[in-house]
């Protein structure tokens, strides 16, 4: 994504109180290299190198857009929040 | 499409062809499995549910039944039912010609369904020559029905020499019924292996095929036509054969392979009555060799990296070689128009 910070800023204030989950038309598992996600739509496949740190049913619950799994570091949610923003983008989550 | 991942090698298939039963009301010539009569053995239900339970514990996503006609299996909406009931996705390739209002109803009921209904022409005569008499209109009707509902559906056609002229028309046709077209690549197994020489499409037909999917981004082609993918499509699909690595198929017996068109001996890889579903995924030396397979022929080819070497089954089928590189690719059919111009010059 292309926006500058304050905008990103910007839509996370604005999407804090939205809930997300998994698109009905999407799952998730855990694989060696983190969590690969289909899309049956396309079908679309999204590799995403996270290893261990967002458990694969983690999106099948509604989250809030700034919740993550405990234990994760401040470093790690800046980049889980650019992850989260991409999965929404391309349709694997979508808002509540 | 991340070849590094997929190399990686998965936990199990992303999805896989389930190939429930050979029966079949019909005789399609270009038949993949030779469909006909059920085959001797074929998994009871308890098997077949047992075998959904495996694919639950495995994570497959979706599971892409086919046949024979998967609506003979009296079991098949118990089948369906149980892999809904653990979120598996599925999708259903028939020829529609069981359909009624009452079957649609009850498909309609889940969302997790989808169905491609085969049709083979825009024009009856061309369709119901490759299908069998009636079965144009069985599958409009089939198509008008489904089109009724959620059901996210699509008309399958398979490209071949016959129709190849009439796949913009039958993309008009699905646009105007309000459902998607999905075009297939015809290979040579099965009873399309017996007609592949009449029914095959010519290099000329594959690249004009390939120019005018290039500007049809809504046609689907599943994982059939990446050898003849444009720039144009890229992204939009696999670049390299998914079998053994994100899918595979099962028979109607139980055994697997690594695709729909490779259930031969040769590349069985188990049988679901001897070892489980993941034991077979992990331990097959079949699929083992599938996820080493390099296509080192192709390698300095301009398109290697589009294509990697394209479908192993159409190379085994026509040049008994899976090493050998797809003899139809994007860059043999260039090759190929070429020489023949070469030789009428001459």
């Amino acid at each position: 994504m292309k926006s500058s910070q304050s905008t990103e800023s910007a839509g996370f204030t604005r999407m804090a109180a939205a809930g997300i989950k998994l698109h009905p038309s999407c799952r998730a598992r855990q694989e060696r290299f983190g969590l690969l996600f289909y899309d049956c739509r396309g079908p679309r496949l999204l590799f995403a190198a996270t290893g261990t740190l967002i458990p694969a049913d983690f999106f099948g619950t509604v989250r809030r857009r700034d919740e993550f799994p405990a234990g994760v570091s401040e470093s790690q949610k800046m980049a889980l929040n650019k992850f989260v923003t991409q999965l929404l983008e391309k349709g694997f989550l979508h808002e509540q | 499409m991340s070849n590094k991942y997929v190399e990686m090698g998965m936990r199990s298939p992303v999805n896989l062809t389930w190939e429930v039963t050979l029966a079949c009301n019909l005789r399609c010539s270009h038949c993949l499995s030779s469909s006909g009569e059920k085959a001797c053995n074929e998994l009871t239900t308890a098997e077949a549910l047992d075998l959904v339970e495996q694919l639950h514990t495995a994570g497959v996503f979706q599971v892409n039944f086919g046949g024979g006609e998967p609506f003979i299996r009296p079991d098949f909406e118990e089948i369906l039912a149980a892999c809904h009931s653990h979120g598996i996705m599925t999708c259903i390739s028939t020829n529609g010609t069981l359909f009624t209002p009452e079957l649609v109803s009850r498909l309609s009921r889940n969302r997790l369904v989808a169905i491609q209904v085969s049709m083979d022409g825009a024009k009856r005569e061309t369709c119901d020559a490759i299908r069998g008499a009636g079965v144009f209109d069985a599958a409009i009707a089939a198509v008008k029905l489904l089109a009724a509902t959620k059901i996210p559906t699509s008309i399958n056609t398979v490209l071949t020499t016959q129709n190849a002229d009439e796949i913009p028309a039958m993309h008009e046709m699905a646009r105007s019924l309000g459902v998607s077209l999905r075009v297939s690549r015809f290979r040579p197994s099965g009873r399309g292996a017996d007609n592949w020489e009449s029914l095959r499409p010519s290099p000329a037909q594959l690249l004009g095929f390939s120019d005018w999917l290039a500007s049809s981004g809504d046609v689907r082609t599943g994982d059939s036509f990446f050898s003849l993918t444009s720039q144009e499509r890229q992204g939009l699909g696999l670049n390299l054969c998914g079998a053994a690595k994100l899918t595979c198929c099962v028979s109607p017996t139980g055994h697997m392979y690594p695709c729909a068109f490779l259930q031969t001996d040769r590349f069985e890889a188990g049988d679901l009555r001897r070892n489980s579903f993941q034991e077979i995924w992990d331990g097959s030396e079949i699929y083992e060799s599938f996820r080493n397979l390099r296509i080192h022929s192709c390698e300095e080819c301009q398109r290697f990296d589009q294509c990697h070497g394209g479908c192993p089954a159409v190379a085994w089928h026509l040049k008994n070689d899976i090493n050998g590189g797809d003899p139809e690719c994007l860059e043999r059919c260039v090759t190929s128009i070429a020489d023949n111009r070469l030789a009428e010059a001459a």
